[in-house]
């Protein structure tokens, strides 16, 4: 998945849009999020997944399948949120709690009221959240990640340390890649048993290959005169659209004052 | 025959290698062993040898990558420093392309990637774009300008890696294996690059396994094997030694096959003619552009 979310942001339609834009856009609606009703939430996710399949051209399959990842983690502690447990002799306490329960000896077991709705807003809130870090994820590339990163004065060592890790997955990955390759075939996946040995060789050569190329990658860099810092040229291609900017400042307006509005009827 | 590197000893030379051994941390036997050669200004030599006789090794001593245990390796007739400042001077002298390019690529985009050893030279911003722009063209890569170098495939990164080397017109060029995943017309294109570049004035030395290419192109050939330089001279007498180089399992350019093939031309120096005009011929076409 790390690959084709490469491939995505460079490949996407919104790849030339100014990336600051783009950062701008995604931070702003992280922050309404974080303030918004249930509601308003919802509508952010909504707006941000058309950004994201409608306007940047993201297959639909892959933007949901992305959106499974928190989700899985979200569903596994939501038991914790919504079971209760309680004595039977203090049931009268937890009656208005009570959605659903049964009683097992002294003990009763209940699905909590406010436990769903915490875990429901959770849920949303979650899923918003993903989204707008998603949007960053599949329209901006990483290297203008840290193209930009450099352009406002973060620290050489963080942007160097992510151009050399973000080169070193590649590196990774395309070893991995070709090990497995040379395994399948020579069938080393041919049942559990060879495909558990199989993995266990490429396991051990990875780290080794991995060594090599890590110290491959040092002469290189030392051949080319590498002085502790990555400095690059690089022309800019990004074109701001009106159209696209007019959207997102009109509408996180209306949704900020929607907000507003909200909490003042409260 | 062997002639002997210290007989061409000249005012010029770029490097010399007195009597170099290196070793492998770990490993039994040297890389390279009591290597002795010359390498003068604005020549273009060639390095065979069979894989393993030490050609990789050579090039990463003369770039300072590696220190030698034993001998001496002058650049300019300086011996050569290992501390940091010495070695980044070292470099920006002498350019080297790696036989793998995934080992040489260091930025995220092409012309990133093109820019860097630039930037290291401190050049101004106006230059360096002009330089990069030029190299895309060069080497057929305008189009990729943009594009992240991990999504290209291995023939587009040998290009990038060798266009981030010629950019800098370093004194002396170094090409391990340069035609490695290039595809002929690849190979064509960056034979061109390479006259030009070498018209400029640039001293290059290349290994390769392509013995049609080295007879036409090569000034000068050394022949490795086991980490020494058995043999050197121009093409002409290198590929002479038919034995020598059957024994070494290295063959002999098609031209020199030929030759040898014809039992009837009795080493008579007049039935050659025919066939050291043709020689002639392919080396001009070479020169002049047309194919390689």
């Amino acid at each position: 998945m790390q690959l084709q979310i490469d491939f995505l942001s460079h490949s996407n339609r919104l790849r030339h849009l100014p990336s600051e834009q783009k950062l701008l856009f995604s931070a702003v609606l992280f922050c309404l999020s974080t303030a918004a009703p249930a509601a308003f939430q919802i509508l952010i996710g909504i707006w941000i997944s058309v950004w994201i399949v409608g306007y940047a051209k993201i297959p639909a399959a892959v933007y949901l399948k992305l959106l499974a990842i928190p989700m899985v983690f979200l569903l596994l502690s939501l038991p914790a949120l919504i079971l209760g447990f309680s004595w039977t002799s203090n049931l009268e306490s937890i009656r208005t709690d009570i959605l659903w329960g049964f009683s097992s000896g002294n003990v009763f077991i209940y699905c909590s009221l406010k436990g769903l709705q915490q875990s429901s807003f959770l849920l949303i809130r979650s899923l918003v959240l993903s989204s707008c870090a998603f949007f960053l994820l599949l329209t901006i590339p990483f290297t203008d990640i840290i193209r930009s990163l450099r352009k406002y004065g973060c620290p050489v060592l963080i942007t160097e340390l992510l151009t050399l890790m973000y080169r070193f997955i590649y590196v990774l990955t395309d070893t991995a890649g070709q090990l497995l390759i040379a395994q399948q075939v020579r069938v080393g996946y041919r049942n559990w048993k060879t495909g558990i040995r199989s993995i266990g060789i490429v396991t051990s050569q990875l780290l080794l290959q991995t060594f090599t190329n890590y110290r491959m990658i040092s002469l290189g860099l030392n051949s080319r005169g590498y002085t502790g810092e990555v400095k690059v040229w690089s022309l800019s291609r990004s074109k701001s659209q009106p159209r696209y900017t007019i959207e997102a400042i009109v509408g996180s307006l209306l949704i900020a004052i929607g907000i507003g509005c909200s909490y003042g009827c409260k | 025959m062997q002639l002997v590197s210290g007989a061409r000893m000249a005012a010029s030379n770029l490097v010399d290698f007195e009597e170099v051994s290196y070793l492998y941390p770990g490993a039994a036997v040297p890389a390279v062993q009591n290597l002795s050669l010359n390498i003068r200004q604005n020549q273009r030599y060639a390095l065979i040898g069979r894989n393993g006789c030490g050609k990789t090794t050579f090039f990463h001593l003369i770039n300072g990558l590696y220190k030698p245990q034993k001998g001496v390796i002058r650049w300019k007739e300086n011996p050569l420093k290992y501390d940091r400042r010495s070695l980044n001077q070292l470099r920006q002298q002498i350019g080297l392309v790696f036989q793998n390019p995934e080992h040489q690529l260091v930025a995220t985009t092409v012309e990133e990637d093109i820019s860097y050893g630039l930037c290291n030279l401190g050049l101004p911003e106006s230059e360096i774009a002009s330089k990069v722009q030029q190299a895309l063209l060069d080497f057929d890569l305008s189009d990729l300008a943009d594009a992240p170098v991990n999504f290209l495939s291995l023939g587009q990164k040998k290009r990038i890696s060798i266009a981030d080397v010629m950019v800098l017109q370093p004194q002396l060029i170094l090409l391990d294996e340069p035609g490695a995943y290039l595809d002929p017309h690849q190979v064509r294109n960056f034979q061109k690059i390479l006259i030009s570049i070498q018209k400029k004035g640039s001293t290059i030395v290349l290994s390769s396994h392509d013995l049609d290419f080295v007879e036409a192109w090569a000034d000068w050939v050394f022949v490795m094997d086991e980490g020494r330089v058995v043999l050197e001279g121009s093409p002409g007498t290198v590929f002479s030694e038919t034995e020598k180089l059957n024994e070494l399992g290295l063959g002999l350019p098609l031209i020199y096959d030929l030759m040898n093939s014809r039992s009837d031309l009795d080493g008579n120096p007049a039935n050659l003619n025919p066939f050291n005009e043709f020689r002639q011929r392919i080396r001009d076409r070479f020169w002049s552009g047309e194919k390689s």
